[in-house]
């Protein structure tokens, strides 16, 4: 509540009367409230906010003193994890020289605010960007992903203000198209949602757009951010779609999904909740065609679920991401399948028949959508999962091997696409990394 | 010693606008409940009115659904508009969760 008032510009309290959830479940004793009239009177008549500051300008330092660098150093950590600053992990302190280094990945000033970062409205630069990046052990050429990101993460159709904190575990996935994916390593092959010692970006990325959200954002867990579970919370996830094996014809997601030119460097930020390895592959003798069929008709079953955090983005954003390697995708474009049929077919059977809807108490959460098209959906039968098939996301992307892919449920209104904006300096910064990192191309990697 | 000096990360905030007047008493006041209808809402909200209306003279708590419900509405404009017509001299939001 502190953070959505201060969100708003309100200073960072407000008049409040907390009780135990027990107060607000079906059946519960609400004397409680009674016993505490009072404070609910003295909100209204006596109550004033504590806070008496209003900060701006420049991120303030701190400092810790130790007997050696590496007393500093754990000192530091101690500091930042008891200022609510840390993840549990290791981290680098955000030093000057850090972050001054950091900051030559982008072609924005340093002041420059991208926005406010809900729900508690922490003012939003380049510079805030830079500390998360430093914090999180990335490198400067990983800065123009980072900043794409939040700047979509910020976008009102984002929903990111109640994303933040509602109960659902919400998590930002963003997916990566274009050069830059493999110009600062980023993995879109075996293991692509980490963690790659030798493709280390996507972890530092998703971890620094993390401690934004909860240091800039105030998602706390159970203070500012209620989300019961809190899964893949500390890298996000950040990875590359793998163009090089999408099927000629093929598109890769930001040219279908937001019309960026192919080459184009560009991110694309979808929130999900849940995922899950689909065995895509058969087990006998069947052919390629049956194996195919096979396949997609078990990952519909899988989206084939009353899947209530979907309806957020039932009209405008997606069901949720589907991920199936190259050499999958090989064989089906072989077969006549595009990502478009392939969207087709998942909207089609992943429709929940209207009996099976209702014994799961789906039709309440429909009708009490803001969107008239969610609830006027409640009509049909089968029900659809999302209104149209154009609104699921299909990336190539994991390993080379065919067993399995890969659902990301989303809980996302919109599917928000940028373009990443990169320095001159950028193969300066490049030529840094394959001197720091070794070599960065395909044919330098195990 | 070696001293480590390093920013804070939290970022800055901007306080905006202030906020609303606190009154001065209860009795005799017209309040207004904005309700986002979840969390036993129907329940707890209609006793606070109950309460409020028998230890205070002369106050008036608007029904629950004078205004708009449900978490889809009550931070709309609209609503806000609404509230301000009604003439309330306060209003008391829930429930957050």
């Amino acid at each position: 509540m502190k953070n959505a008032v201060s969100g708003l510009g309100l200073a960072p309290d407000a008049a409040m009367i907390t009780f135990p959830i027990d107060m607000f479940l079906p059946g519960s004793d609400i004397a409680p409230l009674n016993a505490r009239r009072h404070e609910f009177y003295a909100g209204l008549t006596q109550w004033k906010s504590a806070f008496s500051q209003s900060t701006s300008g420049a991120a303030p330092l701190v400092s810790v003193e130790g007997e050696s660098y590496e007393d500093a150093l754990d000192k530091a950590n101690h500091l930042l994890l008891t200022n609510l600053w840390g993840d549990g992990l290791p981290l680098w302190p955000a030093t000057r020289e850090r972050v001054d280094r950091i900051i030559r990945g982008t072609v924005l000033p340093r002041t420059h605010v991208i926005g406010k970062f809900p729900p508690r409205g922490g003012i939003t630069t380049v510079e805030t960007c830079a500390i998360a990046l430093a914090m999180a052990g990335g490198r400067p050429e990983y800065l123009p992903v980072l900043i794409a990101a939040v700047d979509a993460f910020l976008d009102p159709e984002s929903n990111a203000e109640q994303l933040q904190a509602a109960s659902g575990s919400a998590f930002p996935v963003v997916i990566v198209n274009g050069p830059i994916a493999k110009q600062i390593r980023l993995n879109s092959g075996f293991g692509c949602l980490g963690p790659d010692p030798q493709r280390p970006a996507g972890a530092s990325i998703g971890r620094a757009l993390r401690l934004i959200q909860q240091n800039v954002g105030g998602a706390l867990p159970g203070i500012g951010a209620m989300a019961n579970y809190g899964g893949m919370r500390y890298t996000n996830a950040v990875f590359a779609e793998d163009e090089d094996r999408l099927p000629d014809g093929w598109q890769p997601h930001a040219t279908e999904r937001h019309g960026y030119q192919r080459g184009a460097n560009s991110i694309s930020l979808v929130f999900a909740n849940g995922v899950t390895n689909i065995r895509r592959r058969g087990a006998k003798k069947e052919t390629a065609e049956e194996d195919t069929l096979q396949g997609m008709h078990r990952m519909a079953d899988f989206m084939r679920t009353p899947n209530l955090a979907g309806l957020a983005g039932y009209e405008k954003g997606t069901p949720g991401i589907l991920m199936i390697p190259g050499v999958v995708a090989q064989t089906m474009a072989g077969l006549g399948w595009s990502k478009k049929s392939m969207r087709e077919f998942f909207w089609e059977h992943s429709k929940i028949p209207a009996a099976d809807l209702r014994r799961a108490g789906g039709p309440a959460w429909i009708e009490i959508d803001a969107n008239a098209i969610t609830r006027e959906s409640l009509k049909l039968d089968p029900w659809p999962i999302t209104a149209k098939p154009d609104n699921f996301v299909i990336l190539v992307a994991g390993g080379g091997h065919p067993t399995n892919s890969y659902w990301m449920q989303g809980y996302t209104p919109r599917v928000i696409g940028r373009e990443v904006r990169v320095p001159e300096s950028f193969e300066q910064l490049l030529a840094e990394a394959d001197r720091d990192l070794g070599c960065g191309s395909d044919a330098c990697m195990i | 010693m070696v001293k480590l000096d390093f920013h804070d990360p939290s970022g800055s905030i901007e306080v905006t606008q202030a906020h609303a007047r606190r009154l001065k008493t209860l009795e005799g006041k017209r309040i207004g409940i904005v309700t986002n209808e979840q969390w036993q809402a129907f329940r707890t909200l209609p006793l606070l009115k109950q309460m409020l209306e028998q230890d205070f003279p002369g106050a008036e708590v608007l029904a629950i659904d004078a205004f708009p419900q449900g978490n889809a509405l009550i931070g709309e404009e609209e609503t806000a508009k609404l509230v301000k017509q009604s003439g309330v001299d306060a209003v008391i939001i829930g429930n957050a969760a």
